[in-house]
C-alpha cells in the first residue's frame, strides 16, 4: 500500500478536529410535485426526451423492419416479442434489451449487465429498443433505488444506467443535435 | 505582481475589448438561462433542492475519511483497485506506467476535468500513448490544441462556423456542414476510436460510498462506450467527489441537470462498481480508481472555505458570472475558471501566484445565489483577499495607500481635511494621473465645491422639513447630473 | 425615534445632492433626522480589498458614532449590506450573519457586546427604511420621465431589495417605469475593481448600457450612487444621451 493513503487519511483525520456548522436545514418542503398517475406521466415525460413508443405489436413489427440486423440480451420477455439476434452488438443496427424498471418522473430506463445483456448491447448500436412491462413503472427515483436495493443489494451488476433518452449533444452553439454517441434512436414497447 | 496575474490581464483585457467574442458567449448563456428558467418550473421547491444538495455534500465532505475508506473497501470488494495519489504527478505516473504495462497504445477519454488538472494527455503523449477526448465539445478542442473553454460546455467560445472550419481542414468536411452533419462526422471518427482502444479513462462526478461506484454524466454516450468497449477501465477523480449513498442521487442526479443545462436529468448517467462481474458478457477485466488530494486537504483543513469542496462542478456559477461572460474560460489561465475557480485556485496551486483571480471580481454574488450546493462563493473571494493581505502577497504601494486612507478615517476632522485636499486635486486637475485607471475609458464627474457635511452645518441641520429645493439640495427634475471634465 | 443619517464618505464628498434629497423626503414625511458628525467611512474599501484589521477598526467606530440611534439610514445598499452583513463576521468571529445563501461562518468563541448588534440591525438603506419601516410607498414625489431602474448588486443580493425601490417608483407621479432585461446584472463597477480591471469593468459597463438603451429610458434610477457614476461616466464618455439619476433624487421631486 502507498505510504499517499495514510498521509491522505491523516491530513483529513487533522483537517477534519473542526467541524463547519451545518448549511441551511431543508424543511419538509417537497422538492418536486407528487409523481401523480405514474404510466401517462412516464409516457410524457419519455417522448418529450425524444423517446419512441411503440404502441402495438403491429408498430413494432413494422419498426423492426428497418434493423436486418439485430442483436438481443437473449432475455425471455425479448425472445418472446422479437426473437433471437444474430448479431452482435458490433455489428447490428439495433439493439433489442430488457429493462431494470422505468421511472416515471424523468420518462428515464435503467439499465443494467444484469438486466439488459452486459454493458455494451444498449449502447453501442445506433438504435436502441426497449422490451418492458408496465409493472415495471416506478414514480420517481427514489423508488427505483429503492427498488434496485432490494433486486441487487449486495451482489450488484458491474454497471447500471438511467438512460433519459437518445443521445444527443448541444456542444456546437448550443443546437440540439439527437444522436452523439450513444444510440441515435431509443424505443420502447410493452409487452403486456 | 506576479507571472500569472500579468498574463491573466493581458488575457482579460483582450477578451473584454473584444465585442464579437462576448457576443458569441452572451448568445449561448442566453440559452442555456431560458432552458435552466423552464427547468426550474419542475420543480415545487427548487431551493429545499438546494438545501438538501448541501446537507449531503456537507456530511460527505465532514465525514470525508470514513466515506472514502467505505468506498474503497467497496471497489476492492468488487475486483477493482484503488490508488491514492497524493500529487498531480503521482496520479500520472500510476495511470501511464499501468498503461505501459499492459501495453496499452490508444486511450479513449471521457470528460474529466481532474484529468485536465494533472494534465494527463501530455504524459501519455510523453510515452507514445494516444490519448483521444470523446466528448465532442473536448475532441474539438483537442484538434485545436486548446484547453477547454468552460468546465460543463467546453468550446462555448466558438460557433458553429468555426466548427466546420475545422473539420473541413481535418476531416475534409463541407464548410456548410450543419451541426448535425459535424457531430455526425465526430460519431464516426470516435467509433472507430471506441472499438479499438485498450484504455477508457473517465472522471466521476459522484463517488458512491455504500455500494463503491463510480457516478459518471454524460449527454452523448461516450462515458458508456469508454466503460464498455476497452479492456481497462481507470476513474480519475478528486477525494471531494464521494457521497455516502446511492440514494443520494435520486436528489444530486436531477439538481446537476438542473443547472449544467437545464434537463431532468442528463442523458447517461452511468453507475460502475467494478470489472466485469462473473458471468457478465462483455466490459473491462480491469478496474482502477485514482483518488486524487493534489491540494484538496489543505483546503479542506481551512475551515472558513471547506464548503468549496462542495462543488459539483456544474457550472452555474461561470454562467451567472458578468466576469466570466465577458472574458471567456481561457484568460484565466488555469484549470478550474469563473467563479469557484478564482475560489480554489489559491488553495490547489501556489496561493500568491494566484490570488488575482479573487481581485477579478466586482463581488455581484450572483454565483452564491445559483449555486445548486449553497456554497457562499463571493463571501471566500473576500476570504482569499484577506488572506493574501496577511500573507503579504499585496502591493506595497496599494498596503501604503490603504495604511494612509485608514489615518485619514479615524477621525472626523483628518477625514474632512484629506477629502477637501482629494476634491481640489481633482478639481484643478493635479489629480488626473491617478485618476487615468477611470479615466481611460469612462468620463469622470467634477467632485462639487461642498460635501453633504459642509450643507448640513451651513443650513441643512435647520433647514424646514419637507422644503425641496433648499439651496444646493435636490435639481430640478430633468437637469444634468453632473458637470464633467 | 431618533434616525440618525449615516451618509456614505462617497455620497458626502462626489454626490451630497442625493444626501440633501434623501433630507428632503423624510423631513417631507416628518421624520425627524439628525447627522452624526464624527461618522467618517464604514470601511467597506478596506473590507473589500482584504485589509480586514482596518475595517474592523473602522466597524467598532460606526457603532459607537450611531450608538444613541433608533434607527441609521443611509442612500446606499453597498454601505447597508457592510454594516448589516458583514461587520458581524469583522467583529466577531463566531456569529451568525444573516448572509443570504451563506453556509457558515467559523466557529469561534463569541466575545459580543450586543449593542454593536442592535447598531448593525438598525441600518436600513433609504428605500428599504420608507417601504419597510415607515411602512410608505408614496412620497408625495413627480418626475415625468421614462426610466429604467438598475439593481445594484448589494441592495439586490445582500439585502433582498427588489421590490422595494421599485414600490416607490410606481407612486411618482408622471413617472413611466420601464423594465431592463438586464435589470440585475452587474454594472462593473465592484469598488477597487473597476480600476484594478478597468477594461473589464467597461465591458460590464458596456453591457448594462446597452440594456438601458433596449428600454428608450431616458433615465437610469438606482439606489447606489456608485453605479450610477458607473454607469453615467461610460455614457458620457461614448455621448449617450442616458442620463442618470439616484432614487432618492427621484423621490425629492416635486
Amino acid at each position: 500500500m502507498n505510504p499517499a493513503r495514510s498521509n491522505i487519511l491523516s491530513r483529513i483525520r487533522a483537517a477534519l478536529r473542526t467541524e463547519t456548522p451545518r448549511p441551511l436545514a431543508p424543511t419538509d418542503a417537497l422538492i418536486w410535485p407528487p409523481v401523480g398517475n405514474a404510466e401517462p406521466r412516464f409516457r410524457a415525460e419519455f417522448t418529450a426526451v425524444r423517446g419512441e413508443l411503440l404502441d402495438s405489436a403491429q408498430q413494432l413489427r413494422e419498426f423492426l423492419k428497418a434493423f436486418p440486423k439485430i442483436a438481443t440480451d437473449g432475455s425471455a420477455l425479448v425472445r418472446q416479442v422479437a426473437g433471437d439476434g444474430t448479431a452482435t452488438s458490433r455489428e447490428a443496427d439495433i439493439g433489442i434489451t430488457g429493462c431494470d424498471c422505468l421511472v416515471a418522473q424523468t420518462g428515464s430506463i435503467i439499465v443494467s449487465t444484469r438486466a439488459s445483456g452486459g454493458r455494451a448491447l444498449s449502447v453501442l448500436p445506433p438504435v436502441h429498443l426497449v422490451i418492458a412491462r408496465r409493472d415495471q413503472i416506478v414514480p420517481d427515483l427514489a423508488a427505483a433505488f429503492t427498488l434496485l436495493r432490494q433486486r441487487y443489494d449486495g451482489h450488484w451488476p458491474s454497471a447500471l444506467s438511467l438512460v433519459t433518452g437518445p443521445s444527443r449533444t448541444a456542444d456546437i452553439e448550443k443546437v440540439l443535435v439527437m444522436g452523439a454517441h450513444g444510440p441515435k434512436r431509443l424505443a420502447l414497447y410493452f409487452a403486456d | 505582481m506576479t507571472a500569472s496575474a500579468r498574463q491573466f490581464i493581458r488575457a482579460a483585457t483582450a477578451k473584454a475589448a473584444n465585442p464579437g467574442h462576448r457576443a458569441i458567449l452572451e448568445n449561448n448563456i442566453a440559452t442555456y438561462d431560458t432552458a435552466v428558467a423552464l427547468g426550474k418550473t419542475r420543480y415545487a421547491s427548487w431551493e429545499n433542492a438546494r438545501s438538501v444538495a448541501a446537507q449531503i455534500k456537507w456530511n460527505a465532505v465532514n465525514h470525508l475519511g470514513l466515506y472514502l475508506e467505505q468506498f474503497e473497501r467497496a471497489v476492492v470488494k468488487n475486483g477493482g483497485r484503488v490508488f491514492w495519489a497524493e500529487t498531480a504527478e503521482d496520479a500520472r505516473c500510476y495511470i501511464v506506467e499501468l498503461a505501459q504495462q499492459r501495453g496499452v497504445h490508444k486511450v479513449v477519454k471521457s470528460k474529466s476535468m481532474v484529468s485536465e488538472e494533472i494534465d494527463l494527455n501530455a504524459a501519455f503523449a510523453a510515452a507514445s500513448i494516444e490519448s483521444v477526448e470523446t466528448d465532442l465539445g473536448e475532441f474539438i478542442c483537442q484538434l485545436r490544441g486548446e484547453p477547454p473553454y468552460h468546465i460543463v460546455t467546453p468550446i462555448m467560445h466558438l460557433t458553429k462556423t468555426d466548427v466546420a472550419a475545422l473539420f473541413h481542414e481535418k476531416f475534409g468536411t463541407p464548410l456548410t456542414a450543419t451541426a448535425k452533419e459535424l457531430a455526425g462526422v465526430a460519431r464516426e471518427q470516435l467509433r472507430r476510436v471506441f472499438l479499438s482502444a485498450d484504455m477508457g479513462v473517465t472522471g466521476a462526478n459522484f463517488l458512491v460510498a455504500d455500494t463503491g461506484m463510480v457516478a459518471l454524466s454524460t449527454n452523448e454516450g461516450n462515458g458508456r462506450l469508454s466503460v464498455s468497449l476497452p479492456r481497462i477501465h481507470v476513474v480519475v477523480a478528486g477525494i471531494e467527489k464521494v457521497i455516502p449513498r446511492l440514494e443520494d442521487l435520486a436528489v444530486l442526479w436531477p439538481v446537476l441537470a438542473q443547472v449544467g443545462t437545464g434537463q431532468t436529468v442528463t442523458s447517461y448517467n452511468t453507475l460502475v462498481g467494478g470489472p466485469r462481474r462473473d458471468g457478465e458478457t462483455d466490459g473491462p477485466v480491469e478496474f482502477h480508481v485514482v483518488l486524487l488530494d493534489n491540494g484538496r486537504t489543505r483546503l479542506l483543513a481551512d475551515v472558513e472555505q471547506r464548503d468549496a469542496l462542495h462543488c459539483i462542478r456544474c457550472g452555474a456559477c461561470l454562467n451567472a458570472c458578468p466576469v466570466y461572460k465577458n472574458i471567456g474560460g481561457h484568460a484565466y489561465g488555469t484549470t478550474y475558471q469563473g467563479p469557484i475557480g478564482s475560489v480554489i485556485t489559491p488553495h490547489l496551486r501556489d496561493a500568491c501566484e494566484w490570488s488575482h483571480l479573487s481581485y477579478a471580481s466586482s463581488l455581484c454574488g450572483a454565483c452564491t445565489g445559483v449555486c445548486p450546493v449553497r456554497i457562499d462563493i463571493h463571501h471566500h473571494l473576500l476570504h482569499n483577499r484577506r488572506n493574501a493581505v496577511q500573507r503579504r502577497f499585496d502591493n506595497p504601494f496599494q498596503r501604503l495607500a490603504f495604511k494612509a486612507w485608514f489615518w485619514a478615517m479615524q477621525d472626523a476632522t483628518r477625514y474632512r481635511v484629506a477629502s477637501k485636499l482629494a476634491r481640489l486635486a481633482m478639481r484643478s486637475g493635479l489629480a488626473l494621473p491617478f485618476l487615468k485607471p477611470w479615466t481611460q475609458c469612462r468620463d469622470l464627474p467634477v467632485p462639487p465645491a461642498r460635501s453633504f457635511r459642509d450643507w448640513w452645518r451651513r443650513e441643512g441641520r435647520d433647514g424646514p422639513p419637507g422644503r425641496p429645493n433648499s439651496s444646493g439640495a435636490a435639481r430640478p427634475a430633468g437637469a444634468p447630473y453632473q458637470q464633467h471634465k | 425615534m431618533r434616525v440618525a443619517l449615516f451618509i456614505p464618505c462617497f455620497v458626502d464628498q462626489f454626490c451630497p445632492q442625493v444626501a440633501t434629497a434623501m433630507v428632503t423626503v423624510l423631513r417631507r414625511l416628518k421624520v425627524d433626522v439628525y447627522y452624526p458628525p464624527e461618522q467618517t467611512c464604514c470601511g467597506q474599501p478596506a473590507f473589500n480589498t482584504g485589509y480586514w484589521e482596518e475595517a474592523r477598526a473602522l466597524a467598532r467606530r460606526y457603532c459607537e458614532v450611531f450608538a444613541d440611534a433608533d434607527a441609521i439610514v443611509s442612500p446606499s445598499g453597498s454601505c447597508v449590506a457592510m454594516v448589516r452583513n458583514y461587520y458581524p463576521e469583522l467583529l466577531n468571529a463566531g456569529v451568525a450573519a444573516p448572509v443570504p445563501g451563506a453556509s457558515h461562518r467559523a466557529a469561534g468563541t463569541a466575545a459580543t457586546t450586543p449593542e454593536w448588534q442592535r447598531v448593525c440591525a438598525n441600518t436600513f438603506e433609504f428605500s428599504e427604511f420608507l417601504v419597510k419601516k415607515l411602512g410608505v410607498t408614496d412620497v408625495g414625489a413627480r418626475f415625468p420621465a421614462k426610466a429604467t431602474y438598475h439593481d445594484g448588486c448589494h441592495a439586490l443580493r445582500e439585502l433582498r431589495l427588489k421590490e422595494q425601490p421599485r414600490q416607490l417608483l410606481r407612486r411618482v407621479r408622471d413617472l413611466e417605469l420601464v423594465e431592463m432585461d438586464k435589470a440585475e446584472t452587474c454594472c462593473g463597477f465592484g469598488g477597487t475593481f473597476s480600476v484594478k480591471f478597468p477594461i473589464i469593468s467597461c465591458a460590464m459597463d458596456d453591457v448594462k448600457i446597452a440594456s438601458i438603451q433596449r428600454t428608450g429610458a431616458e433615465y437610469v434610477v438606482s439606489a447606489d450612487s456608485s453605479c450610477l457614476m458607473q454607469i453615467d461616466g461610460y455614457a458620457k464618455r461614448r455621448r449617450l444621451p442616458i442620463k442618470t439619476i439616484s432614487l432618492a433624487e427621484v423621490l425629492a421631486a416635486t
